[in-house]
């Protein structure tokens, strides 16, 4: 048949359209991870070699034991750590509430949620320095985090209530009638069944908190809080740039992304693309 | 379960305080008491500083000038700005900077949306790498791509000579132009993925039986996208358009790292030159109006754009 010969072919091409920009997507990334496996010559050469002549480790063992990068890195590690838990408590308790109940302004309140996201970063990272500075929170962990709850925190609010809202009331007025409390119906009936989605919108939370890089360039200034994007940028100098160096922290850094990503791929895509579609 | 407790409804965890919250979430006001934890975070790390920073646009603030106090300027700023050449030129460079980039990135996210949405693993496994740049950070990304097209190392240019595209390594930025491409093009590897993510899950939302309706019509393939898939998908790329000309507005990261605004000044745009003013000179008051101007134009643009894109009429 013509049409099936037809359809065969457009599939054919898709697959082709498809292992494409797989391959226009990833191969940057590979060759980051090639590069940070050469040594210096093999990167600064008049002659580019595709494949490094053999795994040097030598970069990851210099960036690991002659830069700061282990204090950076736990300095990120931190600071997630505390936007995740800020998202988490105040973001879920927030999306509930959205998800279930019919209260006056609870329209514009969501709407709110979402507009705040138009604010330029500049325009709030100005008076946030000095805010902070006056509380002395400035170029502390826990002050750049809430820095990012500026922005991460309506997100999160906007995906979990995808998640609630996939949980049929139901299942809480039966745990009412059990003789719960709403808070114990929410905590007890309702949370466990949302577990995959708070994990997914948790890791969101994460990886935006993990890869940040204008708020924490400005709001910290010490080694005791500065985290690895602002350490990285830190490392390139003004002309020899150290390559092999940048790649292995690259990788270093982006390790826990791609894994956390690959983890909790398929609830947070769902997540994400609830929360957007709905805004 | 259910042994042991002793008056009315059961808390959701043991003790004096669980009893208290408990009890809390009885009354009415619930529902306000649950949000009012974000809300207070919000109000504060978001509309208080911006409010804070609208006002900054309108005084004196100078961290390495104290002497000149915070004084109240009025538009003084604002009149300076009219006449600052810089201004205007970040301004140009906004507008193609984020319509390059938006156009580059929908057309890729939706070519490459239209080819995934397919059954089988291979095509799952390749959605799942396609999204992989957009969970890269800024600073690896510009930093690998800074690598791959440097003038002298770059493989890309290996490649480009190789393929005889190019006769000998390109500068890629060195000369205002491919500067610029050549960031518009490192953001659009960036963001498309985002583009494909949405526009995917539309193409998965549309009904079936409507294909199958327009093919037993007689519709070709062509004429099925025109009349079914585009309009299905309109909410979704109107929506996806917003969101991405929003964020590339106001973020200034990717050619902060990249170029920095050169080579001379044409990656300078707007939010970058605000980010300059305020981290390198540390004129808040200058800085806080050239945001406040990126502001105004993305409300006059979402309002231009969603009754243009006639979204919000039944």
């Amino acid at each position: 048949m013509a049409v099936s010969r037809h359809t065969r072919r457009m599939n054919l091409i898709a697959h082709g359209v498809g292992l494409g920009f797989a391959l226009f997507s990833v191969l940057p990334i590979v060759w980051l991870v090639i590069t940070s496996f050469k040594t210096e010559a093999e990167i600064v050469t008049d002659t580019i070699t595709f494949l490094p002549q053999s795994l040097q480790l030598q970069n990851y063992r210099d960036v690991w034991a002659q830069s700061n990068y282990p204090s950076l890195m736990w300095n990120s590690i931190v600071t997630t750590f505390y936007t995740v838990t800020i998202c988490m408590v105040a973001g879920s308790l927030a999306a509930y509430s959205f998800s279930r109940n019919a209260f006056p302004l609870r329209r514009e309140l969501m709407l709110f949620y979402l507009v705040v996201r138009m604010f330029p970063a500049v325009l709030i990272i100005i008076p946030l320095f000095l805010i902070l500075r006056t509380v002395g929170l400035l170029d502390t962990r826990f002050g750049l985090s809430l820095a990012y709850a500026s922005f991460l925190l309506p997100l999160f609010v906007w995906m979990m209530k995808g998640f609630f809202d996939a949980v049929p009331p139901d299942l809480e007025r039966a745990a009412r009638i059990d003789g719960c409390t709403r808070i114990g119906a929410m905590v007890r009936v309702v949370l466990p069944l949302v577990k995959g989605g708070l994990g997914a919108c948790a890791v969101f939370v994460a990886i935006g908190a993990w890869n940040e890089y204008l708020f924490a360039l400005m709001l910290t200034s010490s080694a005791g809080s500065r985290t690895w994007p602002v350490g990285l940028q830190m490392m390139v100098g003004e002309f020899q740039l150290p390559w092999g160096l940048l790649a292995a922290s690259g990788v270093i850094s982006i390790l826990p992304v791609v894994a956390l990503f690959a983890i909790v791929q398929r609830a947070m895509v769902r997540g994400l693309t609830v929360g957007a579609i709905k805004g | 379960m259910g042994v042991g407790v002793d008056s009315g409804r059961r808390p959701f965890t043991g003790g004096r305080l669980g009893r208290a919250i408990g009890a809390m979430s009885e009354t009415r006001s619930w529902p306000f008491l649950l949000i009012v934890p974000s809300l207070l975070v919000i109000l504060l790390v978001v509309l208080y500083p911006t409010l804070h920073g609208i006002s900054l646009s309108f005084r004196e603030m100078r961290l390495t000038r104290p002497d000149l106090g915070t004084g109240f300027v009025g538009l003084r700023h604002y009149v300076d700005l009219w006449h600052d050449d810089i201004f205007w030129r970040s301004l140009a460079n906004t507008f193609k900077w984020v319509t390059l980039a938006v156009s580059l990135e929908l057309a890729m996210g939706m070519i490459s949306a239209l080819a995934l949405n397919r059954e089988g693993p291979l095509m799952r496994i390749c959605t799942v790498l396609v999204l992989l740049p957009w969970f890269l950070p800024n600073v690896v990304a510009a930093n690998m791509w800074a690598l791959m097209l440097d003038a002298r190392l770059g493989v890309v240019n290996e490649l480009l000579v190789r393929m005889g595209l190019i006769d000998s390594y390109v500068a890629w930025f060195a000369t205002p132009t491919s500067g610029l491409l050549a960031a518009v093009f490192i953001e659009a590897w960036h963001g498309y993925p985002f583009f494909t993510l949405l526009i995917l899950a539309g193409l998965k939302a549309i009904p079936k039986d409507l294909y199958q309706a327009a093919s037993v019509d007689g519709a070709g393939s062509y004429q099925a996208f025109r009349n079914i898939t585009l309009p299905m998908l309109r909410m979704i790329v109107v929506t996806a358009v917003i969101l991405r000309v929003i964020s590339l507005a106001n973020s200034p990261e990717l050619l902060l790292i990249l170029t920095g605004g050169g080579p001379g000044d044409s990656t300078q745009v707007i939010s970058l030159y605000a980010f300059k003013t305020a981290y390198e000179s540390f004129d808040f008051g200058y800085a806080g109006a050239l945001s406040v101007v990126t502001l105004l134009l993305l409300m006059v643009f979402c309002v231009i754009y969603l009754r243009v894109s006639r979204v919000l009429e039944k």
